[in-house]
């Protein structure tokens, strides 16, 4: 079970829609190992029908109803989802092409022991998703952000200044919180991230690494 | 502003008595008949019907509740009318396709038409980028791991969400029901409500907070 989450307005907008899809996308795996937070976007959800069910109706034109009546003939169908299997870990295995539908880059290397694969999400609006794969031992330069990154490890573990985070966990980042990460344990550790704006390494092996990292 | 605010919350949800519109079933050739809707229920069965029997009437019983009720949240959100009522009309036929994916376990009525707008109007957003939405109840997702002691009953959960709204104040309310149910940008709620861009977005993560331990703290 998780124990870091994305922040409750992450998760707000995600139910409103409003959250960017590349974020979405890393809300969503974190909901494949997280039925508390999907429990609260279902309560989200719920509230949103409550103030639907109790708007002030705007007449729709005349006819509207026969117009819909008439087209139904025409809607194909959708069944029923299959029951759907349980699993902890469904959103990502090593061999996948793909990540919830998503196309994968291949991997590319950014740093002794840390490649980087872009998640190719059409509607980035100014996010960039990728996926970085660590290997056990490695400690990234304390960095910090521009804008803000979302991270939630898809296998391994890593641990910075805010506690560890394995599998399923979430990293919700804001601009301001600088962190060096380290991988822990002897598993490599695979994370999806959604990051907004630009990435900063602060000190001299930072500066040094910098213009290599083209994260 | 935020005397409507209060009012989507404070006595819970009307359901006002909905009659079957006569006249339009005869223009149809259909039988003529009286749903009523009184409770979230109802609908469920509205949709069930939809469902199991292809039942027109039911949808139109949905169409004249939910149609109205959708075209009036976009209008508030900024969209044209007749965008607004296309999309109601795309909604509407969304529910007859998916009628049969509806699980009156795993979500209520409103909240599973909400998703339906609320995806659509994503989709139209995303349309021309090519994105996508993703949608929870698509085979790509499998369940989440169950989690033993938060085993919610959709009622229980409607009730427990209808609960912790009144304990949110005017100020959370109006905000909530901006940035959330009307889907408007932060900057433009500041607008709106005149006040500095910090201030709004402070008042929404606290309300969001304050929402999701009031409904930790019903258990």
């Amino acid at each position: 079970m998780s124990r870091h989450h994305p922040k409750n307005l992450t998760l707000a907008e995600f139910a409103a829609g409003t959250l960017d899809e590349g974020r979405s996308l890393v809300v969503a795996s974190h909901f494949a190992m997280c039925s508390e937070c999907r429990e609260f976007v279902a309560a989200l959800e719920e509230a949103g029908g409550q103030m639907l069910a109790d708007a002030e109706p705007v007449a729709m034109t005349k006819g509207a109803a026969a117009r819909a009546l008439s087209l139904l003939d025409h809607v194909a169908n959708t069944r029923r989802v299959r029951e759907r299997k349980q699993s902890v870990m469904p959103v990502w295995q090593p061999e996948q092409k793909t990540l919830l539908g998503y196309e994968l880059g291949p991997w590319r290397w950014v740093a002794p022991g840390l490649r980087h694969r872009v998640v190719k999400v059409p509607s980035e609006g100014g996010t960039r998703v990728f996926m970085l794969k660590a290997l056990p031992g490695l400690k990234i330069p304390e960095h910090s952000h521009t804008g803000t990154e979302l991270t939630c490890v898809l296998s391994g573990a890593f641990i910075h200044e805010g506690g560890r985070y394995a599998a399923g966990d979430c990293d919700d980042a804001d601009h301001d919180d600088g962190h060096s990460p380290m991988i822990d344990g002897d598993e490599e550790c695979v994370c999806l991230v959604a990051m907004q704006g630009e990435l900063k390494l602060s000190g001299l092996i930072g500066r040094l690494m910098q213009p290599f990292v083209r994260i | 502003m935020q005397a409507v605010g209060q009012r989507y919350f404070a006595e819970g949800v009307t359901y006002s008595r909905w009659h079957f519109g006569a006249g339009l079933s005869q223009t149809m050739g259909m039988p003529t008949g009286t749903y009523d809707i009184t409770c979230s229920a109802d609908l469920a069965r509205l949709i069930e019907a939809v469902a199991g029997e292809r039942d027109r009437e039911a949808f139109t019983a949905l169409f004249d509740y939910f149609a109205p009720r959708i075209k009036a949240v976009l209008m508030h959100s900024n969209t044209p009318a007749a965008a607004a009522e296309e999309l109601a009309q795309d909604a509407m036929l969304t529910v007859w396709r998916k009628a049969a994916q509806f699980d009156r376990t795993r979500a209520g009525a409103s909240a599973w038409i909400f998703t339906i707008a609320r995806n659509l109007r994503i989709d139209v957003a995303r349309r021309e980028q090519r994105g996508r939405v993703l949608d929870l109840e698509s085979s790509e997702f499998l369940e989440p791991p169950p989690q033993p002691d938060q085993e919610f009953d959709t009622s229980e959960r409607e009730q427990r969400v209808r609960v912790a709204l009144t304990h949110l104040s005017d100020d959370q309310i109006t905000v909530m029901r901006l940035s959330f149910f009307e889907g408007k940008a932060h900057g433009d709620i500041a607008r709106e409500l005149g006040l500095p861009l910090g201030t709004v977005k402070s008042r929404i993560r606290l309300a969001m907070n304050r929402l999701r331990d009031l409904l930790g703290d019903l258990t």
